[in-house]
């Protein structure tokens, strides 16, 4: 059985990988939102003319996690998808816990995070930002009902359980017998129905994150009517290859519809990558094409400038051309399906970076940097150390919450569960 | 709630608090604001937030002291802005010339004025921040370790004052210095008698003054004999004109203000020192002496009376202006005053201006022609232009052709030159001028010479004299010239070449200048300064086409050279050429109220010995005259015509010349850092066996005081006394008083009985009442009008009766005193002060130092910050008020009739081009083999030396300097902008500073290309790479005080500029007018990294 | 089986409500252009400038500017145009106005409201160098105030775009959204961090950090920020033309300590005052003028 021998090995490769980063991150996160909270931004390096960094990039990472991994779970539920069937809970919950982290990670970068309330309290409707956590709100709540209609049915089988679980499952399922058959039955329509509504919910704020910048006329880089599309792409992309990635890795043994699962995955997911690449060309050939422009500026320094590597070699290489490579030839071998989840979802942090820092880098006026000089008021970014230890920190805490999930809920049909080495 | 500033008159209901406020002015018979505070509830309203609104303090007069900026010598008046005893902002005082224009009337109402700032440069917005500098020093520090080692302990303010007087094994805990006896002050001050001294200078003066080499040794043997008992008072009794064992004291300063200079004079005076010098020769010294030997003045048969001044260009009237090495925007004295004077006049058209500077300066970017000049060869320019004016006939010659003060009287000029005057060219070579006594028409004298008296100047007394008076060619006849008679009026003829009837070649001065400027063509001479003749030719065009509305303004960059004073002569040469001197539109001079006498008289000094003896820097003596005269070279330059050479002092302690040191007093300077070779000087402050006592007074430890034997902590300029003074720009007659911002920094320390601030004065006071030393203390003043005793046992006891004097005015009767100050001004007066300590403002004392009937007076000039002439006074239809009057020398026979102590050639007497020399007057081939670019230095706007590297509001401004190239020369080397560099030089072929403590650094820049250098030439701003001054570790009591990195950031290239190959142990100077040469210096730069 | 036609028209009709909420959201909020700022009466100020001082031609433009300014403080805030003209013929770089500002409103390392920008051009010998200050250019259509998500930044009747720190959350959407750059992000630091740090407790001779001036409240919007308690510390951050000082008859700092009086500032609404004469000069430009930005803010070139 060289397959399952395969498989399994990569699986373990896989899940002590997560638990290694995890911890890595947790420790150092955790000094890095001691020195978040207790030093405010000093060592974080954007400043006043690149205002947003890495914790942004991450955020809008997270957020297009996050709806690319609703946008799977609607699919399941929306049409029905059979072969994807199981995978709808897990996708909820994984698109909730994203959407934390995305919150969280803008949390962090907020000047007074202690007023965040005020987008509630004196919401400005013209302003997209204010939009989109309203969007947000909603979306969690929606997400929230879905994924508690989802497992009611489980969840009302499990208040028998011993432990913690059958205590979780109680109290989610406030103490409720057992659905009838009609129950069930309801509670699939609401999920329904929510998951439809969430659909154009989705599109319409990560479309929004995109617009946030695109609708930015300072910022001719962001300026592009493409913008929301590319968000939406790149959410779908990054989204379904991390779903790849944790079914891979978190799903149990490998029988046929697992690797049926897995291999379907691999498609879908090959086919939003080969369109985001299409998108990406069209975005960044155009103004190549007749080389003059801010822009093109712009792109220079993306593709050819101090960082080129990030371009070329991360997001090209890794997070492209490899896992392109091991979905064409390897798809139906899980572990390189899996793999190449691995390398999309993680490298598509640096696409953000490249939308969000380029963006800010080149200014209308020329010479503002020598004009009054400080290390803030520069064109030119590189995260800090700190600023990635809250950025770990974020991912540590949106692991944990996996893991807790992936523990106490009944996410995953029962066989289909894998045990955890250590954790479970 | 006081804060409610008096000008706003709030739309409704006038509150109680209003009226009271209002009566307060209306009882002082001013017509202010109908009301003042009020709605209290509502003060002002921008933002509709939850957040209360509060009052802006910074308008209430309450809050406000105006004082004068030190951030660089410019000095303009501040008006700082006080809120809980914290000065948060400084603006300018409306009141100040140099920050409104037209500055207010001097009467307008206090409560007005506060509403109106004045503009100051960034700097002196950043003042506060120098002020509150974290490394400010707040006690005594001695020396814990070896000499610049930075370890210190702190002792007392009495300990400090002891040991220095008394001397001892001071430094004993310290290794190697376990048996040094320090000499102290007590023993040093050898010579206290005043009958005594003034006997012996007299007797001294003789040794000097004989010139006969066997006659002068009698003399001192018969000196020696008469004065058998007190030889030992004497350095060298072989030498008496060494003067008495006293001048082994030597003060020293960098930044000194009057005032503060009056104490450290006194206390020179007290000491009996002949050695007090200041840093003027590092500054512009060449500008200050050149004109200094134009306007010496011929009295009593000789020429003297030259005053240490300048002339800059009045730019309010101007129509054109042609600058000269000068860095008006960034530097200068200084960019607030002078910039408002010329921006809106350039854009109007009503100027234009041109800019000689290798450097395309931000000056040079509103001009219509930028002569970038090769450094060094500013008299080759202006030669050229004199020989352009000359060939073209466009010179003013009905100034020219006055001879006289009647002349100059008759067409309405208050200055007249000596064009006309015939010299004496025996042999060709111009000497002295020919006297109307000498010349025998037919074995009669043109004119007998005249018994008359003239008043001494060094000894005040009326004196007899013989005058011979001078000789001009009037239509074609010689003829005699009385210079001060303001009677008759000679004009002479201007071009002269003739022969005396004893057949002695004379000529006119200006026909020696015409010959000088004509022994090169108009290209040559171009040539040698590499700029395009046709550009010389426009600029000298228009420079000749405003009548006396045109002007040469002369800097820095033409004075700091080995040939800086001929470059200065020929500039100004120029500018008498265009008869602009005092004219309106033409070159202006300086004019301040005397603070030293009106209602007190403050010059009075009882008790004090005379000082004499030769100076240690050797000035204002000729090498000739002493007993050291050793044959040429000697082995230091002598300076006769200059003072205060900086550069002069530490080295010639250093080389023991002409005698050596025992104690050395340094305020406020940085010699290490500011001189060219400044590395020189810190080899000697580190010898212990060289200089055995070293003391300085800093507010931190700086560049020179980190190797003192002892620190004493100053006020800063917000915290202390000040007559700033003023600069050739301003037209009005102004005193700008630099008076107690803050609560002092340091310390409280007591002197006479009182408590004092540690301060420059509580130095001065508490050795000198250590020491007994007359003109301190009880009576040290002298008396009063009425006879009273004056004391001076506090500063303030001279500060405050300095203001009174101010108060009272120029005239004896007191009919031009100041109003008293109304009951509200007095009120805002003490309010604004109520953050002081009784050290520092204590009303009832103060009050009680200036009298009940000048009090009020004394308010109403300290709350403007000083006194200042209306602005309508400083000029009449022609001419400036303040206007220099009297002789200018376009020939000059007292620099003729001296002669360069390095090569024994007499120096000429008229503008010339001399190439940059060595003091033996090489011209340096071989420093220049090899090196190929031509180093030169320049200010920016946001540092001055070392005062603002404190202030981190400046820092982003421009947070490390950069070495200026010309991409042409990058490319050509290879190298790319951006790059570091070892810059070294002949002289410092490593690029190292070595601070003798064990640490070095090497002088590596970073290169920045730019087309706004000449190519050749490379540019660094002043301000940058400290090593002191915050920027390192300091051990105090056993702990570290980190400095701070940014005060490290980028270099400092003094190091590699050249040391003088003959004298070894300092820079390149003017062996004339004593600048030490900043821009000659040829350098390599070596890629590094 | 796939969702079923009801449960798509059930979901319909909650998005179709949802989309009308939110339109009505947006609709009313951008015809929403009632103004918060105080009005009226409560904002005419009676200032006198100088009055034992006559005016006169030959006054300094900066008594000139003033006496405009107490006319136009005599008006109603809604009455007030104010606008600055930056002449850089006369400007001379020397960055007074820079300092000046961050002096007057305390502004910490890494924010500037004015930065003085230097055009280097031309070859040597023909080279040339020009100045351009950058305050905020208070845009009549300032792209800065709708991107904020909660009112913090608008624009007030009298034109100046202003920022409540108390509201503000501190995001940097209006950062990104200035095309000028003119706004800043306050992080918290101070400009002593770092200096004279020894290793001890014990009082040492010198200052040290005891150095004051940094923590005195600033005055902006007339009201006291004392950023060791919170706001301005966390804020987006920008040039207000000094309002603060405008309220009691001063003019901007940056205008005040304008050493080549480079600076003009005024009511374009008070056809006597000086800017309203230099307003209309052939030589007037505007900085991104394609932007469609409408700075207040002019030089003159
Ligand atoms: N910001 C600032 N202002 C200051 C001071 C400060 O330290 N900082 N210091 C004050 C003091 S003490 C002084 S003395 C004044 C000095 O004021 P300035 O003399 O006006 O200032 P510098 O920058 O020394 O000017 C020297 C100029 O000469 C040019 N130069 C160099 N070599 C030559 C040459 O051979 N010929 C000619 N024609 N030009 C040459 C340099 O490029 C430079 O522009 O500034 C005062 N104001
Ligand atoms: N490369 C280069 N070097 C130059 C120049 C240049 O253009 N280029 N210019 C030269 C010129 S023009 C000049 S005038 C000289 C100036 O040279 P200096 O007069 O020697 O220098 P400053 O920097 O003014 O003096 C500063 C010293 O005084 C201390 N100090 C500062 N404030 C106070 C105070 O309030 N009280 C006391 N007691 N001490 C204080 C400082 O700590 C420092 O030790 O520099 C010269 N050096
Ligand atoms: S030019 Fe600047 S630093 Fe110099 S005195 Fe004036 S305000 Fe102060
Ligand atoms: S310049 Fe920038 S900050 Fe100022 S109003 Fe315009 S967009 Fe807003
Ligand atoms: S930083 Fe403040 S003012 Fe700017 S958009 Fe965010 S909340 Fe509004
Ligand atoms: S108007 Fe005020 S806030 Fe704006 S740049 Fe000028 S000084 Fe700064
Ligand atoms: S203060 Fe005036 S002259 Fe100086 S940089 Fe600013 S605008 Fe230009
Ligand atoms: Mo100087």
């Amino acid at each position: 059985m060289q397959n399952e021998g395969v498989r399994s090995l990569g699986v373990r490769v896989f899940q002590a990988l997560v638990i290694v980063a995890w911890v890595i991150f947790a420790v150092l996160g955790i000094q890095g939102i001691a020195e978040r909270l207790w030093y405010g931004h000093h060592a974080a390096n954007y400043g006043s003319y690149v205002v947003w960094g890495l914790w942004v990039s991450a955020y809008i990472y997270f957020i297009g996690l996050s709806a690319g991994a609703f946008l799977l779970s609607s699919l399941i539920y929306v049409f029905d998808f059979k072969q994807l069937e199981n995978l709808g809970r897990l996708s909820l919950f994984v698109a909730i816990v994203t959407l934390f982290m995305a919150l969280l990670s803008i949390w962090f970068d907020l000047g007074r995070m202690e007023r965040f309330y005020n987008v509630f309290l004196h919401p400005n409707f013209i302003s997209i930002m204010a939009w989109i956590v309203w969007l947000y709100s909603i979306y969690t709540v929606i997400m929230i009902l879905e994924l508690w209609f989802s497992l009611r049915p489980e969840l009302a089988r499990m208040q028998s359980a011993a432990g913690i679980k059958g205590i979780v499952a109680r109290a989610l399922a406030f103490s409720r017998g057992p659905l009838s058959p009609e129950q069930e039955k309801r509670c699939l329509h609401y999920l329904r129905v929510l998951a439809i509504t969430g659909v154009p919910l989705a599109i319409t704020f990560h479309g929004g994150v995109g617009a946030l910048f695109s609708t930015l006329a300072a910022r001719p880089f962001w300026h592009t009517p493409l913008m929301p599309i590319l968000f939406l792409t790149g959410a779908l992309v990054s989204g379904g290859a991390l779903m790849t990635f944790i079914v891979s890795a978190f799903w149990k043994n490998g029988d046929a519809e697992y690797r049926e699962m897995l291999r379907l995955l691999g498609k879908v997911v090959l086919g939003l990558l080969i369109f985001d690449v299409v998108l990406e060309w069209a975005e960044y050939s155009i103004p190549m094409w007749y080389g003059v422009g801010h822009e093109v500026d712009l792109l220079n320094k993306v593709l050819f400038g101090e960082f080129w590597w990030v371009f070329w070699i991360i997001h090209l290489g890794l997070g492209t051309l490899i896992p392109l490579l091991l979905l064409v030839f390897g798809g139906d071998r899980p572990a390189a399906v899996g793999l190449a989840g691995l390398l999309i979802a993680v490298t598509f942090m640096t696409v953000r970076l490249n939308i969000v820092i380029p963006g800010l880098i080149m200014p209308h006026l020329r010479g503002l940097e020598s004009a009054y000089v400080h290390p803030r008021l520069v064109f030119h970014y590189v995260p800090s150390f700190f600023e990635w230890k809250v950025t770990f920190f974020v991912v540590a805490v949106g692991i944990t919450l996996f893991f807790i999930g992936y523990w106490l809920l009944p996410l995953i049909p029962a066989k289909d569960k894998e045990s955890l080495h250590g954790v479970a | 709630m006081e804060n409610r500033k008096d000008n706003v008159t709030p739309k409704r209901k006038v509150t109680r608090r209003g009226f009271l406020a209002g009566g307060a002015l209306l009882g002082s018979g001013i017509m202010g604001p109908v009301a003042t505070a009020g709605e209290n509830d509502r003060p002002s309203r921008v933002l509709n937030t939850g957040r209360p609104d509060a009052v802006y303090p910074l308008t209430n007069g309450e809050n406000i002291i105006h004082s004068v900026c030190l951030q660089c010598n410019t000095g303009c008046g501040i008006k700082c802005k006080i809120v809980d005893g914290v000065v948060t902002k400084i603006d300018g005082n409306p009141y100040n010339p140099w920050t409104l224009h037209p500055h207010l009337p001097y009467d307008t109402p206090l409560t007005e004025a506060v509403l109106v700032d004045g503009s100051i440069c960034p700097k002196g917005q950043a003042g506060l921040q120098t002020a509150y500098d974290p490394y400010r020093l707040r006690k005594v520090l001695k020396r814990a370790g070896k000499r610049g080692e930075n370890r210190w302990i702190t002792i007392s303010f009495e300990q400090a004052v002891k040991e220095i007087c008394e001397g001892g094994y001071l430094f004993k805990h310290v290794p190697g210095e376990e048996n040094r006896y320090v000499e102290g002050l007590n023993s040093l001050v050898a010579l206290r008698d005043p009958k005594l001294s003034a006997e012996m200078k007299k007797d001294v003066d003789a040794i000097l003054n004989e010139k006969d080499h066997d006659k002068k040794r009698a003399l001192v043997e018969e000196f020696k004999k008469k004065y058998s008992e007190h030889l030992d008072v004497l350095i060298d009794p072989d030498h008496p004109d060494l003067g008495p064992k006293n001048n082994q004291i030597v003060l020293a300063w960098g930044r000194l203000k009057d005032g503060r200079g009056d104490l450290y004079k006194r206390f020179a005076a007290a000491l009996g020192t002949v050695n007090a010098h200041g840093h003027t020769t590092v500054c512009q010294g060449s500008l200050y002496f050149t004109c200094k030997a134009i306007s010496e003045q011929y009295v009593g048969g000789k020429f003297s009376q030259g005053a240490k001044f300048y002339w800059q260009a009045d730019l309010d009237h101007a129509e054109f202006v042609l600058f000269v090495g000068a860095n008006l925007f960034e530097a200068n004295y200084g960019p607030p005053n002078r910039a408002v004077r010329i921006t809106e006049r350039l854009v109007t058209k009503e100027v234009k201006i041109a800019v000689v500077d290798p450097r395309f300066s931000k000056l040079a970017s509103k001009a219509w022609k930028w002569l970038p000049i090769k450094p060094g060869t500013d008299a080759a320019l202006a030669m050229a232009v004199i020989r352009w004016m000359f060939e073209h006939g466009r010179y003013d010659a009905r100034f020219l052709s006055a001879a006289n003060l009647a002349a100059a009287a008759q067409i309405g000029d208050p200055a007249w030159s000596n064009a006309t005057w015939l010299v004496a060219c025996p042999d060709g070579k111009p000497g002295k001028f020919v006297r109307a006594a000498d010349v025998l028409v037919d074995g009669v004298p043109l004119r007998a010479p005249e018994k008359r008296r003239y008043v001494d100047e060094s000894s005040k007394k009326e004196v007899e004299y013989e005058e011979e008076f001078m000789v001009v060619m009037s239509q074609g006849a010689l003829k005699a010239v009385d210079p001060n008679d303001n009677q008759e009026a000679v004009f002479g003829d201007l071009f002269v070449d003739t022969k005396l009837p004893d057949g002695t070649p004379a000529k006119s001065a200006l026909q020696i200048l015409k010959e000088e400027a004509f022994s090169r063509s108009f290209e040559e001479w171009c040539e040698i300064c590499g700029v395009p003749p046709k550009d010389v030719a426009a600029v000298a065009r228009e420079l000749t086409s405003h009548g006396r509305k045109s002007a040469v303004d002369i800097h820095r960059g033409a004075a700091q050279h080995t040939n800086g004073f001929y470059n200065v002569f020929a500039w100004m040469t120029v500018n008498m050429l265009l008869g602009n001197i005092g004219a309106k539109g033409g070159m202006l001079r300086a004019a301040t109220y005397d603070y030293k006498k009106g209602a007190f008289d403050l010059t009075q000094h009882p008790g004090k010995p005379v000082a004499f003896g030769i100076s240690c820097i050797r000035h204002e003596i000729p090498y000739e005259k002493s007993t050291i005269f050793e044959g040429y070279p000697a082995k230091r330059p002598w300076y006769p015509l200059s003072s205060d050479v900086y550069e002069e002092i530490i080295p010639s302690i250093g080389d023991k010349y002409p005698y050596p040191v025992k104690a050395l007093f340094f305020y406020m300077g940085a010699p290490p850092y500011a001189l060219p070779a400044g590395h020189t000087n810190i080899a000697i402050l580190a010898d212990v066996e060289k200089l055995p006592l070293f003391i300085a007074n800093d507010i931190i430890v700086g560049s020179a005081s980190m190797y003192a034997d002892y620190i004493f902590p100053d006020l800063s300029f917000l915290e202390r006394w000040e007559f700033h003074g003023s600069h050739p720009n301003i037209p009005h007659k102004v005193q700008p008083i630099r008076q107690p911002v803050i609560a002092p920094i340091p310390e409280e320390c007591s002197v006479f009985g009182q408590k004092v601030p540690l301060s420059f004065e509580a130095m001065i006071f508490g050795i000198a009442e250590y020491l007994k030393l007359p003109g301190f203390g009880p009576g040290g003043l002298g008396s009063d009008k009425k006879g009273e005793p004056l004391d001076l046992n506090h500063p303030d006891d001279f500060y405050l009766r300095a203001v009174a004097n101010l108060a009272w005015g120029d005239q004896p009767d007191g009919s031009m005193a100041v109003p008293d100050a109304a009951d509200r001004e007095v009120e805002i007066f003490l309010k604004a002060r109520r953050h002081l300590p009784q050290s520092v403002f204590d009303p009832a004392r103060w009050r009680r130092i200036v009298g009940d009937k000048l009090w009020r007076k004394v308010v109403y000039v300290l709350n403007r910050g000083g006194r200042f002439e209306a602005f309508e006074k400083a000029f009449n239809d022609t001419h400036h008020t303040h206007a220099f009057k009297g002789l200018l020398n376009i020939y000059q026979e007292k620099t003729a009739t001296t002669i360069h102590s390095g090569t024994g050639e007499p120096h000429p007497g008229f503008a010339r081009y001399i190439p940059v020399r060595d003091y033996l007057g090489r011209e340096p081939a071989e420093l220049r083999k090899d090196y190929e670019f031509h180093l030169i230095t320049h200010r920016v706007i946001s540092q001055t030396k070392s005062r603002t590297i404190a202030d981190p509001w400046l820092t982003p401004l421009l947070p490390e300097n950069v070495l200026l190239i010309n991409p042409r020369d990058l490319t050509r080397l290879g190298l790319k902008s951006g790059q570091q560099v070892r810059i070294v030089s002949a002289t410092n072929p490593q690029g190292e500073w070595d601070f003798k403590n064990g640490t070095r650094r090497t002088v590596i820049a970073k290169l920045h290309a730019t087309e706004t250098i000449r190519p050749g030439i490379v540019s660094f701003a002043l301000g940058f790479g400290h090593w002191a001054t915050g920027s390192s570790d300091i051990e105090i009591d056993g702990h570290i005080v980190r400095g701070e990195a940014r005060r490290k950031a980028g270099f400092h290239a003094n190091a590699v500029m050249w040391v003088d190959p003959a004298l070894k142990n300092t820079c390149m100077l003017d062996p004339v007018g004593g600048s030490v040469s900043f821009y000659d210096t040829y350098v390599r730069l070596e890629p590094v990294g | 089986m796939g969702a079923t036609r009801r449960e798509f028209l059930e979901a319909g009709a909650i998005i179709g409500a949802g989309a009308a909420v939110a339109a009505t959201a947006a609709i009313t909020a951008r015809l929403d252009h009632r103004t918060t700022d105080p009005v009226g009466e409560e904002t005419v100020r009676h200032i006198e400038v100088l009055p034992s001082v006559p005016p006169s031609p030959e006054e300094d433009v900066l008594v000139r500017m003033q006496r405009d300014l107490a006319r136009a403080m005599a008006k109603p805030v809604e009455q007030r145009r104010w606008v600055m003209i930056i002449d850089t013929r006369k400007c001379v770089g020397c960055h007074a106005c820079t300092v000046g500002c961050v002096a007057e409103n305390h502004l910490p390392p890494g924010v500037v409201y004015r930065p003085v920008v230097t055009e280097e051009y031309g070859e040597y010998p023909h080279v040339q160098i020009r100045f351009f200050p950058r305050p905020c250019m208070q845009c009549d259509v300032p792209p800065c105030v709708p991107v904020c998500p909660v009112h913090a930044t608008w624009k007030r009747p009298d034109g100046v775009v202003v920022v409540n720190y108390d509201r503000c959350i501190g995001c940097g959407y209006c950062i990104t959204a200035c095309p000028y750059n003119a706004r800043s992000r306050d992080l918290g630091e101070y400009w002593l961090d770092g200096a004279a740090e020894t290793e001890t407790t014990s009082e040492l001779p010198i200052l040290g950090q005891n150095a004051p001036w940094e923590k005195t409240p600033s005055n902006e919007y007339a009201k006291s920020w004392d950023r060791t308690k919170g706001s301005p510390v966390g804020n987006a951050r920008k040039c207000h033309f000094c309002l603060h000082r405008l309220e009691v008859g001063q003019l901007p700092m940056c205008v005040t300590t304008c050493i080549g009086r480079a600076t003009y500032f005024g009511d374009a609404n008070d056809p006597e005052s000086l800017v309203s004469e230099l307003m209309a000069a052939p030589n007037v430009i505007r900085l991104l003028e394609h932007l469609g930005t409408e700075p207040r803010v002019r030089y003159l070139i």
